[in-house]
């Protein structure tokens, strides 16, 4: 545990709000004329993917927390759990309802390492690679002349069936690069 | 209702019906405590359902420790300054959890809009404002030993902090075109209106230069300095209470906000002009004059003109401070808001 200033801080850190892990997802200094300087804070609850805001004066001391961290692969799905494992074979298992927000990129087949975050002990959120690399299992063939890149389409991509806007120049069978953080198509892989 | 103050002689002077000397008094339904110390042997049975700290005031370690141990954790309000700032809004109400223990204090804001606090109205202010009539106007200034109002003469009500503008407006009322009656608040007022003149201006008494005459007004109690503000055509305010009178007054008036280091203050003073604006067919002057009337290093050259322009439009901005007090009132009062929201709370 460590004493974080609530003036201090930034996105990315963590917190522990009530007993429980928070992550701080934005952080807006306010301070004017006679007012105490004001901090609210956008937190994600790590256990309950839960969001919420707060507000702190900005001398406001909070119980702040550094957390553990592992690379790990995805193993499969065991509902309503997600299993990965780690390079000592160790398995963790994540509800999916934790991970709502990338279970549309968890492949069996993937070999992604991926950061999961713990929280004494428990596995309690999982970081994609910034970029990964997927199959399109279906798209419309495109019409003549649209390849620019400019004119997008919509596509299906294998096993998770997620739905993402792609170039239109992409074809069935191609592999795709995708931003986890925006979860936009990047580019085709050659 | 407990008060909990730790100056009680200002608080006297403000309130006269408190001893400054007792430890605690009831003044109507309010049991006034004199905070002397920090709690040292209170106890979680002292501490009551709501626990409303005020004024950027911080609680003692040793009272959040009993709230923390109370079985029903009690509501813990802050009750900030007024802004009309738009982060306001967003942080109105909104949680703060506390360290390491089982309280959740929660913001809770003052401002002009429906998504804040609001403002202090007592029950009866419009009411009583309402039936203030001309006539009252004449007993209330004779009560303080000043004639009653001559044609085309301005009244204006002077309560401001140090202001360098203030001896070239005072100069450009000497110089006007109409008598103007300045009717001057006790404190640093008086003080620097008395430099002005270069003679004593002691309670009571009257000076005139020019176009200008100047009362020196006693301390006034709150319901006579509000009896003032409706009796005055312009009144000039400052800080934060007067402010909010001012704006129940239904007349014309010139803030100074208090002054921070930096200007941080301005920011502030904008926001509100932005709200008070809103729909108000002349903007300019009164921006114009409430700035300089702000400038704290020196005596600014845009006073006296922004003073001329701002009597120009004297009829549409007296018509749009009655617009105003009533947008105010749709956001209700503070008291009763915060009573509100600590119900929501349970």
């Amino acid at each position: 545990m460590s004493v974080k200033i609530a003036g201090e801080l930034v996105s990315g850190n963590v917190l522990i709000v009530d007993g429980l892990p928070v992550v701080v997802l934005t952080a807006q200094y306010n301070k004017s004329g006679r007012n105490a300087a004001v901090i609210k804070a956008r937190m994600k609850n790590l256990m309950t993917n839960r969001i919420s805001e707060s507000v702190f004066k900005a001398d406001d001391k909070l119980e702040g927390v550094v957390l553990d961290k592992k690379p790990c692969t995805y193993s499969y799905y065991a509902p309503p759990k997600h299993v990965f494992v780690d390079s000592e074979f160790n398995e963790y298992e994540i509800d999916s309802e934790v991970l709502a927000d990338i279970e549309k990129f968890l492949a069996p087949d993937m070999t992604d390492v991926c950061e999961v975050t713990f929280y004494e002990e428990r596995p309690i959120s999982v970081t994609l690679p910034r970029t990964i690399i997927r199959e399109v299992e279906y798209t419309e063939p495109v019409a003549r002349g649209d390849t620019s890149g400019k004119i997008t389409k919509s596509a299906i991509l294998a096993h998770t069936k997620h739905e993402l806007q792609v170039s239109a120049f992409v074809e069935i069978g191609d592999k795709i690069e995708i931003d986890t953080e925006s979860g936009e198509f990047k580019k085709r892989c050659t | 209702m407990r008060l909990w103050v730790d100056r009680l002689t200002t608080f006297a002077t403000l309130c006269p019906d408190v001893n400054p000397n007792a430890q605690t008094q009831r003044i109507g339904d309010v049991e006034v405590c004199h905070w002397r110390d920090d709690f040292p042997d209170v106890q979680p049975s002292d501490i009551p359902d709501v626990v409303i700290e005020a004024f950027a005031c911080e609680l003692p370690a040793t009272y959040v420790a009993a709230m923390s141990r109370r079985e029903l954790p009690p509501k813990w309000i802050n009750l900030e300054y007024l802004s009309a700032e738009s982060w306001v809004e967003g942080c109105h109400k909104l949680p703060s959890p506390t360290s390491g223990l089982p309280l959740t204090k929660h913001f809770f804001f003052p401002g002009v809009t429906p998504l804040t606090g609001g403002l202090i109205r007592e029950r009866g202010l419009l009411e009583a404002r309402a039936a203030f009539d001309e006539a009252a106007a004449e007993r209330f200034l004779a009560s303080l030993g000043i004639s009653p109002r001559a044609e085309q003469e301005l009244f204006v009500s002077l309560f401001c902090y140090e202001n360098p503008q203030l001896p070239a407006l005072l100069q450009c009322w000497e110089e006007g075109g109409e008598p103007l009656r300045l009717l001057v608040t006790a404190g640093a007022a008086a003080t620097q209106v008395q430099e002005w003149f270069g003679h004593p201006f002691e309670t009571g008494t009257s000076m005139q230069r020019g176009n200008l005459t100047a009362h020196a007004l006693p301390f006034l109690s709150h319901d006579d300095y509000d009896r003032l503000l409706w009796t005055c055509d312009i009144n000039f305010v400052r800080g934060e209470d007067s402010f909010v009178r001012a704006q129940w007054a239904q007349r014309p008036f010139v803030w100074q906000i208090y002054p921070q280091e930096d200007n941080a203050h301005r920011v502030k003073l904008e926001a509100f002009l932005i709200r008070y604006l809103e729909g108000c067919d002349t903007k300019v002057s009164l921006t114009q004059f409430w700035n300089a009337w702000n400038t704290q290093s020196t005596p600014s050259a845009e006073a006296q003109s922004a003073w001329l322009s701002l009597m120009a439009d004297r009829q549409n901005l007296d018509r749009h401070a009655r617009v105003w007090a009533g947008r105010l009132d749709r956001a209700g009062d503070l008291a009763n808001n915060l009573v509100c929201f600590a119900r929501e709370l349970q």
